[in-house]
């Protein structure tokens, strides 16, 4: 391989017509696509986007280019082309487009070499190439037995009689192009439950996945009735929205202690005592409410055991309250009446109680320090971790439970169907280790 | 970490540093690490052993270590010498202590190894199977890092 200018001349030196043309070439699902270099700033590497909240699916983010912030495009996603699967450390391949008066990066597969042609030979096009919209498309040309398809830039990041905006209001207008791009209506349907999506995780760190899609799509479908009584669009706009889209996911009695319902539906799913001690574990248990609820339910169900409980959050000020939680009588139902002491300032558990439970300042993610255990109790935590913690969770969760144990989720949460089987009473769903 | 352990430790550090360094003093956010962490300079380690297991350690950079090694002499240092580590030594045996004591206090029982001090560069320290508990300590002097590890005894 040469360097480009060598290249440049070799390939002029083929051509018979005059070279008055020059593109940078490049790929995107295996085609060849051509920019006229005039648009092109420079060619770069970068990866680590940052993320901006609330825009098309195709901007991936913007960048620093020494100083510049410039708004980055997948070009991959915007004409809805397949794109290979990276690493997140690997670098992407970038053009950097100057466009009037500002600056913009897209993101192609990869950048091959620049190639000068004779703008007479450019073709009009043709609708048989039917992955990208014909009116972003110059024309076709031929070089060296490659067919280049040259893209109309401007037009396909800015309209000619808007271009003076600024960049930031580029998005935006990409934005509303969109729909002249003919979609069927289960396309659109999917667009926006893809921004659904993506907002709950960005406004609430909510990730779809398997554990909870179930949930999500049908919420969507309520969401959609809701949301046309109202007279608004689907989209949610900020935190409060996408807490209001979420208010049904939560299980019931969180945060509580659990009445004499929640208390029959859990105890129906308890495994008989194998051995002399039964043991749970309870990640993100918060101020410990639903902890010490669990804890008398076992208490009470295995009279003679030797219980221990784990429960742990990271969040420091939720469980620095934990272990000396204070009520009233009046908080509690009569079921834990039993289980509690007076103290000065209010009710507090009882010793015995307290000594069964280590509420631990802890991050699950990293190593889990104990050892087997009978019962886990994980309810809407899943569903608040990135799709790959939730996996490791999953995986996690597997590993430290006993093969008769039992893992019990969020009301509206699903562990995978390969690996558990689902007991199910009339009041909750529990899983169990697939054997 | 268990959550009764927490505030002792703090608590130590404060009183500790506030009265030997005779100055303001201001933590950041507590937060938990579990892979390598890189470490300053200097580096005191304290050993427990007893209801748990794991280690303190104090964290900070040459500079910091003799500002503070200087204030607590009354002496000027200019390089991390003799009298400097043993000073820092002395200041970490000296936090870990008052937390121990004040968790004896609360019914937990452990007992301290002599500290050791470890200097150099490009440092880093990697515990596996416990998580560590960072308490970052801005002082007028620089930064300082308590960094506990500890886990119940299974």
């Amino acid at each position: 391989m040469g360097t480009i200018s060598e290249e440049v001349k070799q390939a002029e030196g083929t051509r018979q017509g005059k070279v008055d043309f020059k593109m940078v070439t490049f790929s995107l699902a295996g085609k060849d696509y051509g920019i006229d270099i005039m648009k092109v700033k420079e060619i770069s590497k970068a990866n680590k986007f940052t993320y901006v909240p609330n825009s098309s699916p195709f901007v991936r983010g913007v960048f620093n280019l020494r100083g510049d912030i410039i708004s980055i495009i997948d070009l991959r996603i915007m004409f809805h082309l397949p794109a290979e699967k990276k690493n997140e450390d690997a670098l992407e391949d970038m053009i950097i487009l100057r466009l009037e008066d500002y600056l913009i990066g897209v993101i192609v597969d990869s950048i091959d070499k620049v190639v000068g042609i004779s703008s007479a030979d450019i073709q009009p096009p043709h609708p048989i190439f039917g992955d990208i919209n014909i009116k972003f498309i110059k024309g076709v040309v031929e070089n060296e037995g490659r067919l280049y398809i040259i893209l109309d830039v401007e037009r396909i990041l800015g309209g000619s009689e808007e271009i003076q905006k600024k960049e930031t209001s580029i998005i935006p207008q990409l934005f509303e192009k969109k729909p002249e791009v003919a979609y069927d209506s289960k396309d659109e349907g999917e667009l926006s439950f893809n921004f659904i999506k993506e907002t709950l995780a960005t406004f609430k760190s909510f990730f779809v996945s398997d554990v909870n899609i179930a949930w999500v799509k049908s919420r969507f479908d309520e969401w959609k009735g809701i949301r046309a009584a109202k007279g608004s669009d689907l989209q949610l706009k900020d935190p409060e929205e996408a807490e209001e889209y979420l208010e049904t996911f939560y299980s019931p009695e969180s945060g509580v202690f659990w009445s004499d319902k929640m208390r029959e539906a859990v105890s129906a799913v308890l495994p008989d005592l194998s051995g002399g001690s039964i043991s749970l574990w309870n990640p993100g248990c918060g101020r410990g409410f639903e902890t010490y609820s669990f804890t008398c339910i076992l208490r009470n169900r295995y009279p003679k055991a030797r219980i221990k409980v784990w429960a742990n959050d990271n969040d420091l000020l939720a469980i620095s309250m934990a272990p000396n939680l204070l009520f009233q009588r009046h908080d509690i139902p009569d079921f834990y009446s039993p289980y509690t002491v007076e103290g000065k300032n209010g009710l507090q558990f009882s010793q015995e109680i307290k000594d069964s439970i280590l509420f631990e300042y802890h991050d699950v993610l990293n190593p889990n320090p104990f050892p087997e255990v009978d019962l886990i109790l994980a309810r809407d935590i899943l569903s608040f971790l990135p799709v790959i913690n939730q996996q490791l969770l999953l995986k996690e969760f597997w590993e430290k439970l006993r093969p008769e144990g039992v893992l019990i989720l969020g009301a509206h949460e699903e562990a995978p169907a390969g690996e558990w089987d689902v007991i199910t009473t009339s009041e909750m769903k529990a899983f169990k280790k697939k054997m | 970490m268990r959550v009764e352990y927490i505030n002792p430790f703090v608590e130590a550090a404060f009183d500790v540093l506030k009265e030997v360094l005779h100055t303001d003093i201001h933590r950041g956010e507590l937060f938990l690490k579990s892979a390598t962490q890189s470490v300053l300079g200097v580096a005191a380690i304290v050993g427990l052993a007893g209801d748990v297991e794991g280690r303190v350690l104090f964290d900070m950079s040459a500079e910091t270590a003799i500002e503070v090694a200087s204030v607590m002499n009354d002496e000027k240092f200019t390089s991390v010498d003799d009298m400097v580590k043993a000073t820092i030594t002395e200041l970490a045996n000296m936090i870990t202590a008052q937390a121990v004591t004040k968790l004896h206090e609360l019914g937990f029982k452990f007992d301290l190894t002599p500290p050791a001090i470890f200097t150099g560069e490009n440092m880093e320290v990697t515990d596996t199977e416990v998580e560590a508990l960072i308490v970052p300590v801005n002082l007028p002097m620089g930064k300082l890092e308590i960094n506990v590890a500890v886990r119940e005894r299974a």
